[in-house]
């Protein structure tokens, strides 16, 4: 029904959703294929973070379908959505407070290993094992973005950039397939949006496929295969992220909301 | 794989932390009656094996209860029928069959708890805050009035009386010196679990929903199931505590599972120390040391003024103060101040030596 | 409704006997549940000492017209006064300082107020269960065949004029449209020039003078001792649940619901479980109105 094209990762079709009589997102469809970066930009407002929500199971569409590796997965439980390896991370960040920063990236790990409530609270020597590797594997990723040596600070005191990128650490220990992320450089300086571009390059290389909402444009122009653009709740255009810039009704949308481009 | 042996050095340098600091603690309240049956009883007029059996039976409800509250943050105000449950269990077997053993009633009321709270805990907890407040005070309340009213059961306001001691591989516990053992044993094997599971995937799991459950939910956490878990476990520590308490009294009635116990419970969670394990015991070691104290100072202070001596009406002003005070000014309890006062040089060692380590591991990659 | 029609059918004058006494006491749960709505849509805060405010106005009100003689008109409004500086006083003096704090610790700070004013009033007045004289007589008359004392009279009458001056306050005047909107939307408020500290304060007035009158009213119907607040506070709850926790209309229908369900109840099943049923219709109407009740309470952004 939906998997025809085989690497057609992410299928959003007609997918709208009401609030009250507010049309935050408003018939939009889309695909994201497997291993290319999607950026996804609109004005305040626009209803990106919603359309993330309507993705990853936190909100229900009004109307409209969601298919993930061809499954569908509208009504399903967002915890269940981030186990079919589709996970995503929060405009407001949102770290787990009173943990670790290794225990933020810890509990990334939950939907990639077992141990129950018995083997845990009897010390069974297999929650031992697996305890080590989930530590073991969340160091790596510590490591991978720089920031190994909080690791045992509390995930709360970290400076803003950081806290940006132990959300994505967090869901990159879910080992995701696609990951969504929502304005991952909001509040970023210069350089750290820098890094963060190369760092995005690398998880893409990883074979991670990505869908990436930020007002920043330096960094989706630089980095995204295809753009769609929002304003209030539509997709108004999308292609390549040359032809999106010049095209008329973007920079319309832009000018109209007059905040969204001073960021850009 | 080298670098694995040193990661697993780190981490069990930790754990051994953990343990050696357990075994400390326990070693500390099991010499309790050795000590305490040379204290001379009209010297501080309270029996301190007694009153501490009970704090242990008290500690059972509220290690589980702040695993609820402390650490997945979900409130339950009518805990106080799960230690009913445990309690009315053992009573009505081992009464209404005579040789029927205390502790397989205790088994059976755990059992039984379990049950009933995951039925209920499912719906309930997928309110929050104040709604989930209120519904469990709801729930405990018809509990209590259960136990009040369905006097073929449970007789009644009259209660059940005469029920046989606890016998434990032959052996009666029957005096306040045995019972003090069960007790603790019992309790400190919860706080060993307990200490486990925190540290754990599962514990993680709960701490994280508990901060934000949509954050949670998005790390793959399915935190309706960890929540009606974790208001199961705490149940069953409850009904656990209840079991003991009955064969501890030998007498039970429906006023011991009153709204104003869950909230005793409560009360010893928040002054211990909401989300730190060893403040359950120490809060419930604390509160129910109050009344006995409180009881005890005429006789230590004979020359205080009458009105000042009848002190019985103050404990309970004490404890609306103590949730006050202690939720403006100390919300992580004794158990927080005292662990920073007494380890804070050796918290501060640690964290150093973790660093270190960590920092050694980087230079390695 | 379908249990009032029925009982009626059975036996006209028991029933309307029921209905009558149930919503004597309904009105009572009817102010009860107007003052933790109040408090609730302006603060999103349940205040667990509500019953003690209800209480307490009980047994300021014997105190002073019982003990010291002082006239039924001057002792209530004695009363009232005092428990609504008590009210106030605590929302300046502990709500008010506490920067954004957590539901659990609104909870337990509430809870810890209840169980002080219990302990208090145990210490000061004894345990034993106080009468009041009833506002004027208490012979009994008929009324369609039911027989009525006439302080329900004035218990219908009260609960109606602070109803009529709860809609005045919340529909005609200044800052009471404005904490209605600050219920809604609390940064709108703001704008209308309603702070929400401002907000809280009033609130917390109004409550406590409710619930300080509804404990007097009842009193020479029900007496009065150190633990009735616990009862009255919870079933006040369970009618502001069952109305839907907004502002007075609904906090009336679910209090006189409540008391005539009660009422019926205690005269079909043996009485002890009559407080039963407060809980159960408490439990089941949270579980089953998922609209605003459930939901999340985390918003994104
Ligand atoms: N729970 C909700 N109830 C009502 N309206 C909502 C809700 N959530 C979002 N909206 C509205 O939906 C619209 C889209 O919001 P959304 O947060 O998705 O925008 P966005 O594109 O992420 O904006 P930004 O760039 O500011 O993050 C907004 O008008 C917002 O006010
Ligand atoms: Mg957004």
């Amino acid at each position: 029904m939906s998997g025809n094209g085989n690497n057609e990762l992410l299928k959003v079709e007609h997918v709208t959703k009401l609030f009250g009589g507010l049309a935050a997102v408003n018939d939009v469809s889309f695909t994201v294929n497997s291993g290319e970066i999607k950026g996804l930009i609109g004005p305040n407002g626009a209803g990106k973070t919603t359309l993330f929500d309507l993705i990853t199971g936190i909100q229900r569409p009004t109307s409209g379908k969601v298919y993930f590796k061809g499954i569908d997965v509208v009504g399903m439980r967002p915890d269940e959505i981030t186990s079919l390896g589709m996970v995503r991370t929060f405009q407001t960040i949102k770290i787990f407070e009173g943990m670790s920063v290794i225990e933020n990236v810890m509990v990334g790990r939950h939907s990639r290993t077992r141990t129950g409530l018995f083997s845990s609270g009897f010390l069974l020597p297999r929650s031992r094992k697996e305890e080590l590797e989930t530590f073991e594997h969340s160091m790596r990723i510590l490591e991978m973005l720089g920031l190994e040596t909080r690791a045992f600070d509390a995930g709360t005191n970290l400076p803003y950039g950081q806290q940006r990128l132990l959300e994505l650490a967090r869901a990159l220990a879910c080992e995701p397939e696609m990951l969504l992320l929502d304005e991952p450089a909001a509040g970023l300086n210069p350089y750290e949006t820098q890094e963060l571009t190369q760092l995005l390059e690398r998880i893409k290389s990883d074979g991670v496929t990505l869908l990436v909402v930020e007002h920043n444009m330096g960094l989706v122009m630089n980095i995204s295969d295809e753009v769609i653009v929002l304003d209030y709740g539509e997709i108004i255009a999308r292609g390549a992220p040359e032809e999106v810039q010049n095209d008329p009704k973007v920079i319309e949308a832009y000018l109209g909301s007059g905040i969204g481009n001073a960021k850009g | 794989m080298k670098q694995s042996v040193e990661k697993s050095k780190v981490k069990a340098k930790r754990c051994e932390n953990k343990y050696k600091n357990f075994a400390i603690a326990s070693v500390l309240i099991l010499i309790v009656p050795l000590w305490a049956r040379f204290i001379p009883g009209n010297l501080i007029h309270m029996d301190i094996v007694n009153v501490m059996a009970l704090a242990g039976i008290y500690s059972c409800a509220v290690i589980g209860l702040n695993l609820l509250i402390g650490y997945a943050g979900q409130i339950s105000l009518g805990h106080a029928a799960f230690f009913g449950i445990g309690a009315y269990s053992v009573a009505i077997l081992s009464t209404r069959y005579p040789g029927f053993p205390a502790w397989l009633g205790i088994i059976i009321g755990a059992i039984i708890s379990c049950a009933i709270s995951w039925i209920v805990g499912k719906p309930v907890l997928k309110l929050k805050g104040h709604y989930l407040a209120m519904a469990t005070l709801g729930l405990g309340e018809i509990g209590f009035i259960f136990f009040r009213e369905a006097t073929g059961i449970t007789k009644g306001t009259v209660g059940i009386i005469a029920i046989p001691p606890l016998s434990i591989f032959g052996i009666v516990i029957d005096s306040d010196f045995k019972i003090f053992y069960v007790v603790w044993i019992t309790v400190l094997l919860l706080m060993l679990f307990s200490m486990n599971l925190i540290k754990s995937r599962f514990g993680r799991a709960l701490r994280a929903l508990h901060s934000s459950e949509i954050a949670a939910e998005a790390a793959g956490v399915n935190t309706s199931k960890y929540k009606t878990v974790v208001f199961v476990m705490s149940a069953v520590f409850t009904a656990v505590g209840g079991g003991l308490f009955a064969v501890f009294q030998r007498y039970v009635n429906p006023e011991s599972f009153h709204f104003s116990v869950s909230i005793l419970f409560i009360t010893m969670v928040v002054v211990g120390g909401l989300g730190n394990l060893w403040g359950a015991v120490i809060g419930s070691i604390i509160i129910t040391f109050l009344p006995s104290i409180i009881s005890a100072l005429p006789y230590w202070f004979p020359f205080m003024p009458e009105s000042l001596t009848n002190f019985g009406n103050y404990t309970l002003v004490l404890y609306g103060i103590l949730l006050i005070v202690f939720m403006i000014f100390m919300p992580k309890g004794i158990a927080y101040a005292l662990e920073i006062s007494y380890s804070s040089a050796l918290r501060g060692m640690k964290r150093i030596r973790d660093r270190i380590s960590a920092m050694r591991y980087t230079k390695r990659k | 409704m379908v249990l009032i029609i029925v009982t009626l059918a059975l036996k006209k004058s028991t029933g309307l006997q029921w209905i009558l006494s149930g919503l004597t006491v309904g009105s009572i749960y009817a102010l009860m549940a107007m003052g933790f709505s109040v408090i609730f849509s302006s603060t999103r805060v349940i205040n667990f000492a509500q019953g003690e405010f209800s209480m307490l106005g009980g047994m300021l009100m014997y105190t002073f017209s019982n003990r010291a003689g002082i006239p039924a008109l001057y002792s209530f409004i004695l009363s009232v006064l005092i428990v609504t500086l008590i009210g106030a006083g605590f929302e300046r003096l502990v709500i008010h300082p506490l920067k954004k704090p957590s539901v659990i610790t609104i909870i337990l700070i509430t809870i810890g107020l209840s169980i002080f004013f219990r302990a208090a009033a145990k210490w000061i007045w004894g345990t034993d269960t106080l009468a009041i004289a009833p506002f004027s007589g208490d012979k009994p008359f008929k009324l369609l065949g039911a027989t009525l004392v006439p302080q329900s009279l004035w218990i219908f009458g009260f609960t109606l004029l602070t109803v009529v001056l709860m809609f005045i306050f919340f529909n005609r005047t200044i800052l009471g449209k404005g904490m209605r909107a600050a219920a809604e939307n609390p940064e709108a408020a703001t704008l209308v020039g309603v702070s929400p500290p401002a907000t809280s304060l009033v609130a917390w007035t109004i409550a406590a003078a409710l619930g300080a009158s509804a404990g007097i009213i009842i009193a020479p119907i029900k007496f009065v001792s150190f633990d009735v607040g616990v009862m009255l506070g919870l079933k006040g709850f369970a009618s502001a649940i069952l109305g839907g926790l907004g502002y007075a209309p609904g906090a009336v229908v679910g209090g006189l619901s409540l008391g005539v369900l009660e009422t019926i109840v205690a005269g079909v099943f043996p009485s002890g479980y009559k407080d039963a049923v407060a809980f159960l219709v408490l439990v089941i109407v949270l579980l089953l109105r998922p609209q605003g009740i459930l939901g999340r309470q985390e918003k994104l952004e």
